[in-house]
């Protein structure tokens, strides 16, 4: 392995440790007890491991967000697809994504609870509608773009509309469609947080607000490094599948540049 | 204009009796509107009528804006005429069908299939076997000479290459005529060269049914039994050439043949007076 490509592999671990060291004297600098470093808050780690009550909190959140996440791209690619191939699903359900787009998902949340209460529905709701819309609007922009003469070619061959909705739109939309779902699993952890710093009940917000309640910084911080990594490990997990899914639409060689 | 009375009135004639009488297109007065994006009417086609034999090779040459790709379309059903029907062996054509296989310029190969899966796809829709299918598409890719490309994906072809994947698709699912809308417009000289020669040979091998849309006059001599010349605004037929040139054709031979450079030249003056000056609206 050149060297290059060993830089390049360990980028990411550097990108970590240096984030670490500027928090490190960030916070030795600034002295301030909200303000932990960031030894003091990796060492707080373990203890929120390996409180069983603890695990279960944030066992709790991930089962959320996977409910969440999952049912919203089951009803959004569909939806999208067909409003990319039709224009009259596209005009009639545009306006009312649109009005919905830019409310932060989590400032429904209090409606939501009025409504369902604070148990697990009104957050998983609450994670369904984050993620909708980024997988809509992708899955829809993708569906568009498919080229018109592909789906010639398979009317040609036979396949039914539904089928070429299925068959066709859909694996040619497929990148697009994975970059959405990906923008989408970032949206779920960030609303499965908010919507749990609004209903305290349970899961990894919870012990988050409420070590903030109790000015346990530490515990504080070590809960963004866990929600963090999560994050980090969800979106690696994804784009291995992703990239495996939609290989044939990637970059085949990499052309060695002069210039760079 | 009426350029074909006989042979309409043969058809009126025979068709009960007997079937090779039926034609395997007929493009019965056929016009075609479009609005323009400014909301008015545009006629794209004008009151076109023709016939296509079964088995033969038939190219439509004119300007571009003369309306040759949408007369291909109205053939392969993707667009339905504003006045009169096109048929295929005697019934009317309502939409597309397996019977009548396109070729684009544009390709259109499926990106996240193999040049094996893209070939496979038209006989496994229509419930072939998947063993039987890979084995008539391995033969079918050795056809076009891609004969080691079989798990490649279309992105990493050359635009010959697709195009070659393309044909070969379309002909995986037995389509009785092929409709080529310029398919090799895309290419580069020499690869057009090798795609011509190469789209004779295997259609010299079973004759199939070729309508082939270009603006090439060399292209449409050197394939055809017959070129149908367009004119633009509106497009209408402006005459039908029988190339009465010896098959099979070579194309150094050709090259050298006075009565081929007589075809060229003779239809290279229509087309000048086509309306290919890029003034007309």
């Amino acid at each position: 392995m050149t060297l290059r490509a060993l830089i390049a592999r360990l980028a990411p671990l550097l990108a970590c440790l240096g984030l670490l060291a500027v928090w490190q004297i960030a916070a030795l600098a600034l002295n301030n007890d909200s303000f932990p470093t960031a030894l003091e808050s990796i060492r707080a780690i373990p203890a929120i491991l390996d409180d069983k009550e603890a695990l279960i909190n944030i066992l709790a959140s991930l089962r959320r967000m996977a409910i969440g996440f999952g049912t919203a791209v089951l009803v959004s690619i569909p939806l999208g697809l067909l409003m990319g191939r039709s224009r009259g699903v596209a005009s009639f359900f545009n306006p009312l994504l649109m009005v919905i787009y830019p409310v932060p998902k989590a400032a429904l949340m209090p409606i939501i609870m009025l409504w369902l209460g604070i148990g697990d529905l009104s957050k998983t709701l609450v994670i369904f509608l984050g993620v909708s819309l980024p997988v809509i609007y992708h899955s829809f922009e993708g569906a568009k773009a498919v080229e018109e003469k592909m789906l010639w070619s398979g009317a040609a061959m036979g396949l039914s509309a539904v089928e070429r909705l299925t068959r066709i739109v859909l694996p040619a939309a497929l990148p697009e469609i994975l970059t959405g779902c990906r923008t989408g699993l970032v949206l779920a952890l960030i609303t499965m947080v908010t919507s749990e710093m609004i209903a305290r009940q349970s899961g990894a917000g919870n012990i988050l607000f409420n070590a903030l309640d109790m000015g346990q910084y530490d515990t504080v911080f070590a809960m963004i490094i866990i929600i963090g990594a999560m994050g980090i490990c969800l979106d690696a997990a994804f784009e291995r599948m992703r990239q495996r899914l939609v290989r044939w639409s990637e970059p085949q060689f990499d052309i060695p540049l002069s210039f760079s | 204009m009426n350029l074909m009375p006989s042979r309409s009135d043969l058809k009126v004639e025979a068709a009960p009796a007997a079937k090779p009488a039926i034609p395997m297109i007929e493009i019965d007065h056929v016009s075609q509107v479009f609005q323009t994006s400014s909301r008015q009417d545009h006629l794209a086609l004008s009151d076109i009528s023709l016939t296509i034999d079964a088995g033969a090779f038939v190219s439509i040459l004119g300007p571009s804006g003369c309306g040759k790709s949408t007369l291909l379309y109205i053939v392969g059903g993707f667009v339905n005429p504003t006045q009169g029907t096109a048929r295929m062996k005697g019934s009317p054509i309502t939409g597309p069908g397996p019977d009548r296989g396109p070729v684009f310029q544009e390709f259109a190969l499926f990106p996240w299939k193999t040049v094996l899966g893209n070939i496979m796809y038209g006989p496994r829709q229509q419930g072939v076997k998947a063993a039987e299918a890979e084995s008539q598409g391995r033969a079918l890719i050795e056809m076009v000479g891609l004969k080691g490309f079989e798990h490649f994906y279309p992105k990493e072809l050359s635009g010959g290459m697709k195009q070659r994947v393309a044909l070969a698709r379309t002909l995986a699912y037995h389509p009785a005529v092929l409709l080529m809308d310029e398919p090799f417009g895309a290419l580069d000289a020499h690869t057009r060269t090798r795609l011509q020669n190469d789209l004779l040979n295997i259609w010299e091998r079973d004759r199939k049914t070729v309508l082939f849309v270009t603006h090439s006059v060399e292209e449409a001599v050197f394939l055809s039994d017959k070129v149908v010349m367009m004119s633009r605004s509106p497009g209408r037929i402006k005459q039908i050439i029988d190339i009465d040139l010896p098959r099979p054709r070579r194309r150094t031979e050709l090259l050298l043949d006075p009565r081929y450079q007589k075809y060229v030249v003779d239809i290279e003056r229509m087309f000048d007076d086509a309306g290919d000056d890029g003034l007309q609206p």
